[in-house]
């Protein structure tokens, strides 16, 4: 007799796996003690903002050295929100995303016109404008930032950014693997190409861009919620743009799994590095050197190399 | 209703160098049209405002009636006007499907991802390349990379395929079997074809209809035996001690 084959979506090995985990966490993290949970939230803050970049830079091929900025942006949403307009907290993480995206598709209209690294120079250029504008701002606090008395909420804390991580995967996904993702591997490819066969890339790169915004506001809203507090100086961390790229290079920029392989492996040491007092600042240097061995020998990074090399985990690696 | 695709008078200055001085060109579904000219002589500026890559300084380009001149290329694509580069730019890091398949999803017939793959497979057995569709792009030799660029632009919908040089640098049979592949494949699909081109057998052999320009002018135009040989022609190809010698 023939047994009726069963038919499951076919979602592929990696996202079942990243599916795995993320279930794991959701329903373990109550019962870890609290320093892991904390541990777990500021790791999951990495992995948020590799996906964040990973929308703009790792799909489109478009370096950003900005996104701090929408970070930022989502931080100070997330403050004023919470300060002036009395939102709980998830609603200033909304408000940050919403702002983020349209920050995003406002800066978006004008840098996108540029290609490669002028593009790449005009996000720096953004990202400077902002630190130095935003403390000059007294309804943002001025120099001294805003300050939340939230207290110590880390289910709530962690719940949010797990959401937000949840959210990213499935739209990573969904974006990789229909239409949209033909196109945008098109671009990333030779974008003149992809125009003449009617990609309209202009509206594919805004598109990408506002999600990308949208998802690191949504993230800086998260890490300020952590902080209860918004500073220039942590809300416009070009450090923060450095470790973004950073994640997505080691990972395997424009992956599924690249961007998580990529926050594990920069989370982990900067973790480490912090907990060690003669170590204590020589994390960005570390991961710096790391970046530029993968930049040298293996510039696909992580996946995009076991892709390649190893063709039998090609099946269940993307 | 068969497709129609006219320049009238376009110009094109960069600069100050005039590349277009007015030219018109008519190119009807299911006709080949063959351009031809010296090296720099305005073709690939012409194909490029054809297919919307570039705007005409003055003069205009429709289809049906429509303008099109001043769109971006995307939407003229998506109105079903293709072209293909002189020199092949597949997208190199996709498999030859994926590349026709990008095509087909973003041309004017709008597939899904699923119809798209569909279409592909199709559309390379009819280019004879359906034992390289899974190759990476990036693997191809320059003959199959001019199959492929020819079978990205059919895969748009085009109506209309503006051909930049596709049989250059081609040789004996392979000339041979590309003259063929299109002829057939224009034949079978009923395409208007605007052939730009530099190898005399092909356009002889493929056009009804020929455009020479020199210079950014038309100097002259009709069935091919009559423009290769008319005088002004031969001047411009080969000088004018040879256009007056003796036959």
């Amino acid at each position: 007799m023939r047994i009726p084959r069963m038919r499951f979506p076919t979602f592929g090995p990696t996202l079942y796996g990243l599916a795995l985990v993320m279930v794991v966490l959701g329903v373990a993290t109550p019962f870890l003690p609290i320093i892991v949970k904390v541990q777990l939230i500021n790791f999951l803050l990495f992995v948020g903002l590799a996906y964040a970049l990973n929308f703009m830079t790792g799909l489109t091929g478009y370096v950003s050295f900005g996104h701090a900025v929408f970070m930022g942006i989502g931080a100070y949403a997330l403050g004023g929100g919470i300060d002036r307009l009395g939102f709980p907290p998830l609603l200033g993480v909304i408000l940050g995303a919403g702002l983020g995206a349209a920050f995003a598709v406002g800066i978006g209209l004008v840098t996108l016109r540029f290609r490669g690294v002028y593009f790449a120079i005009t996000t720096l250029v953004v990202f400077l404008a902002a630190k130095n504008i935003v403390p000059e701002i007294s309804e943002l606090g001025g120099g001294s930032g805003i300050f939340m008395n939230l207290g110590f909420q880390p289910l709530a804390e962690f719940y949010t950014i797990w959401t937000i991580v949840v959210l990213e995967i499935g739209l990573t996904y969904w974006v990789t693997h229909g239409r949209l993702g033909y196109g945008l591997r098109a671009i990333k490819s030779d974008e003149d190409a992809a125009k003449t066969v009617g990609v309209n890339a202009s509206r594919l790169k805004l598109i990408l861009f506002g999600i990308s915004g949208m998802f690191a506001g949504a993230t800086g809203a998260v890490y300020a919620w952590t902080l209860s507090a918004v500073l220039p100086d942590t809300g416009f961390d070009i450090t923060y743009s450095l470790r973004m790229l950073a994640m997505i290079i080691i990972g395997g920029a424009g992956t599924l799994l690249g961007p998580f392989l990529g926050a594990v492996i920069v989370y982990v040491p900067y973790n480490y590095f912090q907990t060690v007092q003669s170590l204590l600042g020589l994390q960005l240097a570390v991961i710096g050197a790391l970046v530029l061995l993968i930049a040298l020998f293996i510039p696909t990074g992580i996946v995009g190399t076991v892709r390649r090399y190893v063709p039998t985990l090609r099946r269940y690696v993307e | 209703m068969t497709a129609r695709l006219v320049a009238q008078n376009v110009r094109k200055d960069f600069g100050g160098v005039q590349a277009l001085r007015g030219v018109s060109l008519t190119v009807d579904e299911g006709s080949v049209v063959g351009l031809i000219g010296p090296n720099g002589s305005g073709k690939t500026t012409l194909l490029n405002l054809l297919a919307g890559a570039e705007k005409p300084t003055s003069g205009t380009i429709e289809l049906n009636g429509r303008r099109t001149d001043g769109l971006p290329i995307n939407r003229v694509v998506g109105l079903g006007i293709a072209k293909t580069y002189q020199i092949p730019r597949p997208f190199l890091a996709m498999t030859v499907r994926e590349n026709v398949a990008v095509a087909a999803m973003y041309g004017a017939f709008h597939r899904k991802a699923g119809e798209a793959r569909d279409d592909a497979g199709r559309l390379l057995s009819i280019v004879g390349m359906d034992r390289q569709a899974e190759t990476v792009a990036a693997e191809l030799t320059v003959q199959h990379r001019k199959q492929l660029e020819l079978a990205r632009a059919i895969a748009t919908g085009a109506r209309i395929l503006l051909l930049d040089e596709v049989f250059a640098g081609l040789s004996g049979d392979e000339l041979a079997r590309s003259i063929n592949l299109v002829s057939k494949i224009q034949k079978e699909l009923g395409f208007g074809v605007l052939v730009v081109e530099h190898v005399m057998r092909a356009v002889l052999t493929l056009s009804g209809h020929v455009v020479v320009i020199v210079e950014g002018r038309t100097i002259a135009e009709g069935a091919p035996q009559e423009v290769v040989h008319d005088p002004a022609v031969i001047e411009a190809y080969l000088g004018t001690e040879v256009a007056r010698a003796p036959t």
